[in-house]
């Protein structure tokens, strides 16, 4: 079987970064020429994620069966509304930050290998969202940790030593219990591959699977999503590392690794394990759907994030330590819808979900940008402590004017998208209250965090915006390229904000695509040959395969 | 590089054992598509007899004997090892993915693979080539050029 050209553009956007860190690795000795090549595999990046975008919106859904093996057998990567809205986000964040890299970060630290490493993070991140295979999500997640690992260390002193040793060994710890859970996972229901897991559990009697251990297993996978989401009780590495990290690569660790384990809960937890039902003996829940039991949880997980985030992050030293606290209350404000939508149907649970991708692209860039101004301010004046800050605003008006709308967007201030985020949270919370589907406790969290977000951000900005000038901004230098790309990003956020409709669409699209199981199980079409042949070969998609095997048994000739 | 000299048994038995671990290699690198072996093993495989050349004969040996490279003073040869060492994973990547990439040339999707019989081959009779090969060898170069970087780095402290 061939593929098209049009079949290709699925996996462009993994290959162009594969072939760019490849490309940046080979160039090391020429520095000029491995910056521009970053560069310019940065923007190609973004350019095969629009082209795989439009694809999607013309054609619907598109599966890519690597090394032509059929699903379930081979791996199968799908890209849907879903995987496509997480890779836009993934785009503009990753572009933005490699520009400002290029310029940003010093001769010894490009030497190390901060380009390829780079790439390489962003194959990771690419492959995690294309995936509809659970194995090779946890490849995915590897290759994505490793060169994160490599950039908390990065700088190689005393604090980042210790922040990289934390993240280190917690990170290992959760990927020694992912590849626990999935084994699991395959010894229960027999499969890898999410479409023929959803397909076999939504169907869990017939395939001879029993649900609890399943329930167990998906619970301590859920562990390590929260893990890489940085949502409490599993918060802690947050802080350190994104102030141990280059600027660049904190505003792609918040921006889109974080959002790579929402992703990770919203594909599996509402698309795959939403089909299985809790068996019976289980107290409250048993006949409810699995969502009804991660609901609550979630609820709590978020509350508790928003409250935690937002408190510590009124009163930090320096201005990473402000950006990495609220990181953990704006991921619970990302979670918050999904808890409700989980416990909800229809149309509200579509509702929860828009909500949390429209508050995750929000954040992306916002928090993106945000960090990228910490950058700017480093390298211009030499510190990013409160106590060195103050009057930037007269001195870099730019980079203020950056702040101060990413500031704004993480607060909610129309027209920025903040604003529209908060407003489908609380739209969420309240049909959630007046559905009798206990939205209360949630409208009060998130009222209770948009007033501590206006604290903190307020706060920062008077700290070390407004005010006298101190003697190191005085004597701060002008990092003028850095300006040029904070200020473009600055403009991304607003323009997202403004043209919000095409966006608001794209949300949606993608979260009835995480919702509508079936759908996703017909996409990829996991039926074996074997069971189209059971079946008669009467299954349309199977039949093709159905006829090799009774060709090769000598049936029906 | 060390005072003391090893001994005639380990020189000699590493004379006759190195030359078999990578005949060994190969093997393994040959077969891995669909029997035990494969690009990682076999690049392992060959560390291990480049390692044990490093511990008996030393490294100025290699260079001196094998390379034909003038000696610097120490400390300056594992350093340069390690610049020689560099491209070597770099070009292991390119050929693995340079490999998958071939696939979508010829319209199928990335890393398909086909296979080659080839008959009457000495020793082996029938060789089966598969495309694989091609990644497995990208993977034999990246692990060979990081163990060797590896043990030339640890090497230096």
């Amino acid at each position: 079987m061939t593929t098209t050209a049009a079949q290709q553009v699925v996996i462009a956007p993994m290959l162009v970064a594969l072939v760019v860190a490849i490309a940046t690795l080979l160039s090391r000795r020429s520095k000029r020429t491995q910056r521009a090549l970053s560069l310019v595999g940065g923007g190609a990046y973004a350019s095969a994620v629009v082209l795989l975008a439009r694809r999607v919106r013309a054609d619907g859904a598109a599966v890519y069966q690597l090394s032509d093996w059929p699903a379930p057998f081979g791996i199968t990567l799908v890209a849907d509304e879903l995987a496509v809205f997480m890779l836009g986000l993934t785009a503009i964040v990753a572009f933005a930050a490699v520009a400002f890299a290029v310029f940003y970060v010093d001769s010894v630290g490009q030497r190390v290998s901060f380009h390829p490493l780079y790439h390489f993070m962003l194959v990771g991140v690419t492959g995690s969202f294309l995936t509809g295979d659970i194995f090779n999500l946890f490849v995915w997640f590897e290759v994505m940790l490793m060169p994160s690992y490599v950039f908390v260390a990065f700088y190689g002193r005393r604090q980042e030593t210790m922040a990289a040793l934390r993240y280190v060994v917690l990170n290992l710890v959760g990927s020694a219990v992912m590849l626990v859970a999935i084994g699991g996972l395959y010894a229960t229901t027999g499969t890898l591959n999410m479409a023929d897991m959803a397909r076999r559990l939504a169907n869990a009697g017939a395939y001879g699977i029993d649900p609890g251990p399943v329930l167990g297993l998906a619970g301590l996978l859920f562990v390590v999503f929260a893990l890489k989401a940085g949502i409490v009780p599993f918060q802690f590495w947050v802080p350190g590392a994104y102030r141990a990290a280059p600027a660049p690569v904190a505003a792609v660790l918040a921006g889109v690794m974080k959002k790579v384990g929402i992703y990770a809960i919203i594909r599996l937890y509402f698309t795959v394990f939403a089909a299985a039902t809790v068996p019976p003996g289980a107290p409250l829940l048993t006949g409810e759907s699995f969502l009804a039991f991660f609901g609550p949880v979630l609820l709590v997980m978020a509350a508790a994030s928003i409250v935690l985030g937002g408190v510590a992050a009124v009163n930090q030293p320096d201005l990473d330590s402000v950006l990495g606290y609220s990181s953990i209350g704006q991921a619970g404000f990302i979670i918050l819808p999904l808890a409700l939508a989980a416990g909800a149907e229809g149309p509200l649970r579509v509702l929860g979900v828009t909500a949390a991708l429209v508050y995750a692209l929000n954040h992306a860039v916002a928090k993106g940008l945000l960090f990228l101004v910490s950058g700017a301010v480093y390298d211009g004046v030499g510190s990013i402590k409160f106590e060195d800050l103050g009057g930037l605003t007269g001195r870099a008006p730019f980079l203020s004017g950056a702040f101060l709308l990413g500031g704004l967007a993480l607060v909610g201030i129309p027209p920025l998208s903040g604003f529209f985020g908060k407003l489908l949270v609380f739209d969420t919370a309240g049909q959630s209250l007046t559905a009798g589907l206990g939205g209360g406790p949630a409208l009060a969290v998130a009222l209770g965090g948009a007033v501590l977000t206006i604290v903190y951000v307020s706060r920062t900005w008077n700290r070390g915006f407004w005010g006298e000038t101190s003697k190191a901004v005085d004597t701060a230098r002008n990092p003028r390229a850095l300006v040029v790309v904070v200020t473009g990003l600055a403009l991304v956020l607003v323009a997202i904000g403004v043209g919000f409709d095409p966006v608001y669409r794209a949300a949606q699209a993608g979260a009835a695509a995480a919702v509508d199981t079936g759908g996703y199980v017909d996409l990829v079409d996991p039926t074996t040959a074997s069971e189209a042949l059971a079946d008669g070969g009467n299954e349309s998609a199977g039949s093709e395969t159905a006829e090799t095997v009774r060709g090769l048994l000598g049936v029906g000739r | 590089m060390t005072e003391r000299e090893p001994t005639v048994i380990a020189r000699t038995i590493t004379r006759v054992v190195v030359p078999l671990i990578l005949v060994t290699a190969i093997a393994l690198l040959l077969q891995g598509h669909n029997q035990p072996g494969g690009g990682f093993i076999a690049g392992v495989l060959t560390v291990t007899a480049f390692a044990l050349t490093y511990i008996i004969y030393g490294l100025d040996y290699i260079r001196t004997e094998l390379l034909d490279q003038q000696v610097p003073a120490t400390g300056a040869v594992e350093s340069t090892l390690v610049r020689d060492l560099g491209p070597v994973f770099g070009v292991g990547l390119l050929i693995a993915a340079a490999g998958g990439l071939v696939a979508i040339g010829l319209g199928f999707p990335f890393l398909t693979q086909a296979v080659l019989f080839i008959e009457h081959v000495p020793l082996y009779e029938e060789l089966e080539l598969a495309g694989a090969l091609v990644f497995d060898l990208g993977v034999y170069l990246v692990v060979v050029g990081a163990l060797l970087t590896i043990l030339a780095v640890v090497g230096l402290e």
